[in-house]
């Protein structure tokens, strides 16, 4: 596939759970295509398969069929260690919950994916700098996430998404845990980040927040159902 | 190399933030740890440099052994030592030593030494030289000529306050003069126990003698000869041997051994080898305690791990992570098992008697050394990875995405995990169970020995022993006169009750016994299917009234059975049952074989068997004779006493200094202290089995705590649901202590065939110790199961306090 400013695509992807002789379909039949630079924000009610197919996306999981392209790559049906390798190289996380390690400082978090890829002290060193100055987190450095409140730990987290310069953000919730004010100041550094030219998908659930994102794609019963492109960005 | 920096500071971290499992766990491995440093060290000096000697690598001992008779290893007889001497070309040297024991005297107070006789090769051989003076010449091997001596640096301390000038001096040794001409250096006492080297000198007679066997032979290889060499090249020579001399030979068979194997005894082996399994059991209950609190502590950081994952850690990188933690808690563990078998090793040295402690090979180099640390670090790293590698693997094989979802628990592999944990369990139960019994009935045989010998009474008995030098007393009137008053004068006492006679008392000489061959008069050698051998005892009549040796037919001797009576000889029990079985032994003749001059004796009676050592099960036959008829040099004095027997040793002193002020007297020891000595290595042993069982008892309990109490957090949600269906406390209650139990029971049926197939080697090793012992089959299993009950029920008692409302909230 040429990859041109296609950054996903995805072609009839299905994920199916089986547990305990118990058949659950969380997606049918995905066909989706994501451009390079792309704010996207996936919605739906719950259960609807939106984590599952950010978690696909993210390459924390595989689909049970059909075909999925990162950047120009098949992914869909790679092996442990090569997805890991990918994502660790290619993609950004930030999680409802922070997701930070709670006995790792802010700087140690953030330098957790360079530390997986092998880069050197002092290039990690700067990259973390960078990374936490963007999202204004610099001065906390020593700090652990439970002397930061939710809205900054939500920040380092944002940093260490990015740190490692992903081609795309994989945003699960990321307002999820916080507070109105908290929740808005997220959403404007990622609008931020969007505008610097970052790929962003992000899941919702709140319609507020979907709105930052350019394309909107709502699931229902594991499809997508419905998608929405705005011309203009804005709250 | 930074990353691995990274992982170990974070595991340091996470071992300060966890402080209280961290000591938990390292205080487990420690205990696992200490003991195997301890009986590493210990196993590394007997096994491995039982012999000080630099050389020892290159040094063989050749002896003879007569599997028939179950001999496993003795002396050669001096016509073969020669002929090896002569024909051998694998060795540069071949040495030879016999046991010997002298009295000092002339120059201060009269004293046994325990000395010697070695061929004038014998330091060379040993690659050994003097630290003073010079080694034997080879002049100084003929008969006649060896009147020098070699003095070992402890008695030329003790005795001679280090003399400098101490070569040349002449000292009487059993009478005669010998001239020392030189000084062992510091430490060096081969063979076990030496103070003094004399030359030993061949007659005509002794150089063609093939009956007598009397020599320990050490072979030196030839550069680039090897063992394998060696061995068959005597084999060939014992062959030709035993082809000219089918009678000398018949069912005797040479073997080659390395010095060290030699010089450390099979028993020893055994009990040292023992030792080392019970402490890698003990290694691996710890480990599997600390897996299970590793499983634990990772279960709780699941969601940690699966940010990892979903950041690039791979999952190689996670266990790599996880198993560094492990082994740095490992490692915490090494550290203060170091100080743990500092501690034991400390124990057990200070506690080993010194006369005990010179007969034992390496025991003097016994401490904790670079192999026993680079041991413990191996152990360490051993004990990290096995106790960390499944926690590891199960936690790294998580869900990712379903554990970072908010309410997610990743609990797709707790089934798996629960269950291996179960197995872990299960195994320290089986392994507790075996060490526990092994303990059990080690401890039962020590008890029994100790209750066996009550029989003598020992508190209230005095031993000493005497040599009579032959100078002094050459002829058998003499030596009976000296006896006679000996006895006289020692029963004149106040507050002895009786003194008597005897060879070897039992548990003396360190409960080694020497067993000669008889002959029974009518049944000729050839048709014996059996070799005749029974201990020689030469008693006073009163010695078995004295000793409390019951009398079951005939009579014992009297005063009357003397010189020019009729000669007589009383039975042991077992030699009546073994070889006069179905027959009246009474009235019977047999005759020590050997004996100068030929005398038949008539057996007047039987009397109770007597155990001279703990190493032998059964009863070994003894044939006893009148002092009277048969006076001997060397001779065991035992004095029965209405109070503390210790307190007679300066009275005895003095009486026999006033018989003979040049007799040293030597080994003045109440019974009870001869027994406990004697006994001291097994007790040893008993008492490190028993802490060793404890030891597993203890981990085996935390085991099955840790793994009842952390499942029943796991299912607090679980008890709230059916306690909100209607379950009592009673059914959890049950529902806890049932699965604790479940486990308990699979690992007792586990481990009772695994302890019984131990009760039974060790039924064949020790006295009191039955492979189908009720107590340790019944008893133990019941202890531990009641210890694991309890284990089980605290947990349990804390399921039933749940509150239902707060258990359906939790996740």
């Amino acid at each position: 596939m040429e990859s041109n400013g296609t950054l996903i695509k995805m072609e009839g992807v299905k994920k199916v759970f089986y547990t305990d002789e118990v058949e659950t379909h969380a997606l049918e039949e995905i066909h989706l295509e994501i451009q390079k630079g792309q704010y996207i924000s996936i919605a739906g009610p719950s259960g609807c398969g939106k984590s599952t197919l950010l978690s696909i996306l993210g390459l924390l999981d595989s689909p049970t069929d059909g075909q999925y392209w990162l950047n120009g790559q098949p992914v869909s049906k790679l092996t442990i260690s090569e997805r890991t390798r990918i994502r660790n190289r290619e993609i950004g996380f930030i999680f409802q919950a922070f997701n930070l390690i709670g006995d790792l400082t802010v700087y140690e978090n953030v330098e957790l994916p360079l530390t997986y890829r092998g880069t050197g002290t002092a290039e990690r060193k700067q990259k973390v700098q960078r990374a936490l100055e963007r999202v204004g987190m610099a001065h906390r450095l020593r700090h652990y996430p439970s002397q930061l409140s939710g809205g900054q730990q939500q920040r380092v987290a944002v940093a260490r998404a990015l740190v490692g310069d992903p081609l795309i953000l994989m945003a699960d919730e990321p307002t999820g845990n916080l507070d109105s004010k908290n929740g808005e100041a997220v959403m404007e550094l990622l609008r931020d980040l969007h505008r610097n030219g970052a790929t962003i998908c992000m899941v919702t659930h709140d319609e507020r927040y979907a709105n930052f994102a350019e394309r909107n794609i709502h699931l229902f019963d594991g499809r997508i159902v419905d998608e929405t492109r705005e011309v203009s960005v804005g709250a | 190399m930074d990353t691995i920096r990274q992982d170990i500071r974070y595991a340091l971290r996470m071992l300060w933030k966890h402080r209280f499992a961290t000591f938990v766990c390292a205080g487990a491995l420690a205990l696992g740890m200490g003991a195997n440093t301890a009986i590493f060290s210990m196993a590394e000096a007997f096994l491995r440099h039982p012999v000080p000697l630099d050389e020892v690598n290159r040094l063989l001992a050749v002896v003879d052994s007569k599997p028939r008779q179950n001999i496993e290893k003795t002396s050669v007889a001096t016509a073969t030592y020669l002929e090896w001497q002569e024909q051998a070309l694998s060795f540069d040297r071949l040495g030879a030593y016999s046991w010997d024991g002298v009295n000092f005297t002339g120059d201060g107070t009269p004293q046994k030494i325990q000395d010697f006789r070695v061929t004038t090769n014998f330091f060379s051989t040993l690659g050994v030289q003097p630290h003073l003076g010079r080694d034997f010449l080879p002049e100084e091997g003929e008969p006649g000529k060896n009147q020098e001596l070699i003095l070992s640096y402890g008695l030329w301390e003790r005795r001679y306050a280090a003399d400098p000038k101490i070569l040349g001096k002449v000292v009487k040794v059993d009478g005669r003069p010998f001239t020392i001409v030189g000084v062992m250096g510091k430490g060096f006492d081969f063979p076990m126990s030496a103070e003094a080297w004399l030359p030993m000198a061949f007659d005509a007679k002794q150089r063609v003698d093939r009956d007598d066997r009397p020599l320990w032979v050490i072979g030196h290889l030839r550069p680039g000869g090897s063992f394998e060499q060696a061995k068959a090249e005597i084999l060939t020579i014992a062959q030709h041997q035993a082809a000219a001399y089918p009678d000398a030979y018949k069912d005797w068979q040479v073997r080659v051994l390395p010095l060290g194997e030699f010089a450390t005894g099979d028993l020893t082996r055994q009990y040292t080898l023992l030792l080392l399994g019970a402490v890698g059991f003990v290694l691996l209950i710890a480990c599997a305690d600390v897996a299970n609190v590793q499983f634990a502590r990772v279960s709780g950081r699941q969601k940690e791990l699966a940010v990892r994952a979903a950041m690039g850690a791979t999952r190689g990188r996670i266990v790599r992570q996880l198993l560094i933690e492990s082994v740095m808690l490992s490692l915490f563990g090494a550290a203060l098992g170091i100080f743990l078998a500092l501690w034991i090793l400390s124990v057990i040295l200070s506690h080993m008697p010194p006369d005990i402690a010179r007969y034992i090979a390496g025991w003097k180099s016994i401490h904790l050394d670079f192999g026993a640390f680079l041991f413990t670090f191996g152990v360490a790293l051993a004990s990290g990875l096995l106790s960390g590698i499944a926690p590891s693997l199960m936690s790294s094989r998580t869900n990712i995405s379903e554990t970072l979802k908010e309410s997610g628990r990743g609990a797709s592999s707790g089934r798996a995990r629960h269950r291996l944990r179960s197995v872990l369990v299960v195994a320290e139960i089986s392994l507790s169970l075996v060490l526990l019994v092994g303990a059990g009935l080690l401890v039962k045989g020590f008890n029994a020995l100790l209750t066996v010998n009550q029989q003598y009474r020992p508190e209230s008995l005095l031993t000493l022993n005497l040599n009579l030098p032959e100078l002094q007393y050459p002829q058998r009137s003499v030596r009976a006169t000296f006896h006679d008053r000996l006895l006289q004068s020692l029963s004149s006492i106040p507050q002895v009750q009786s003194a008597a006679l005897a060879t070897t008392v039992p548990y003396g000489n360190g409960g080694g016994t020497d067993a000669d061959r008889f002959l029974i008069e009518g049944r000729p050698v050839e048709q014996r299917e059996e070799s005749r051998t029974a201990i020689m005892e030469t008693v006073s009549p009163n010695y078995f009234a004295v000793m409390s040796i019951g009398l079951r037919d005939g009579r014992v001797f009297t005063d009357s059975d003397g010189d020019s009576t009729q000669p007589v000889a009383v039975i042991s029990r077992s030699l009546a049952s073994r070889y006069f079985a179905g027959e009246n032994p009474l009235g019977k003749k047999v005759q020590v074989a050997g004996s100068k001059p030929e005398v038949w004796l008539t057996v007047v009676g039987i009397v109770e068997d007597v155990r001279y050592n703990w190493i032998q099960k059964d009863a070994l036959p003894t044939l006893y004779r009148p002092y009277r008829q048969n006076p001997t040099y060397y001779t065991t004095v035992v004095l029965r006493t209405d109070d503390n027997p210790a307190k007679f040793t300066s009275a005895v002193r003095s009486k026999i200094a006033a018989i003979d002020p040049d007799l040293p007297i030597y080994e003045v020891k109440p019974l009870n202290q001869v027994i406990t000595e004697s006994i001291v290595g097994i007790s040893y042993v008993a008492a490190m089995m028993a802490g060793i069982g404890i030891i597993a008892l203890v981990l085996a309990t935390v085991g099955v705590y840790g793994v009842m109490s952390y499942s029943v957090s796991e299912r607090t949600h679980e008890m709230g649901i059916r306690m909100a269906m209607g379950a009592s406390q009673g059914a959890i209650n049950r529902l806890v202590v049932g699965n604790g139990m479940l486990l308990t029971v699979i690992g007792i049926a586990i481990g009772l065939p695994l302890a019984f197939a131990l009760a039974r080697a060790l039924s064949s090793l020790l006295f009191g110790v039955t492979a189908s012992d009720p107590f340790a089959f019944i008893g133990l299993p019941l202890i531990l199961g009641a210890v694991a009950f309890l284990a089980s029920y605290l947990p349990a008692r804390r399921a039933v306090r749940i509150d239902p409302l707060t258990a359906l909230r939790y996740e």
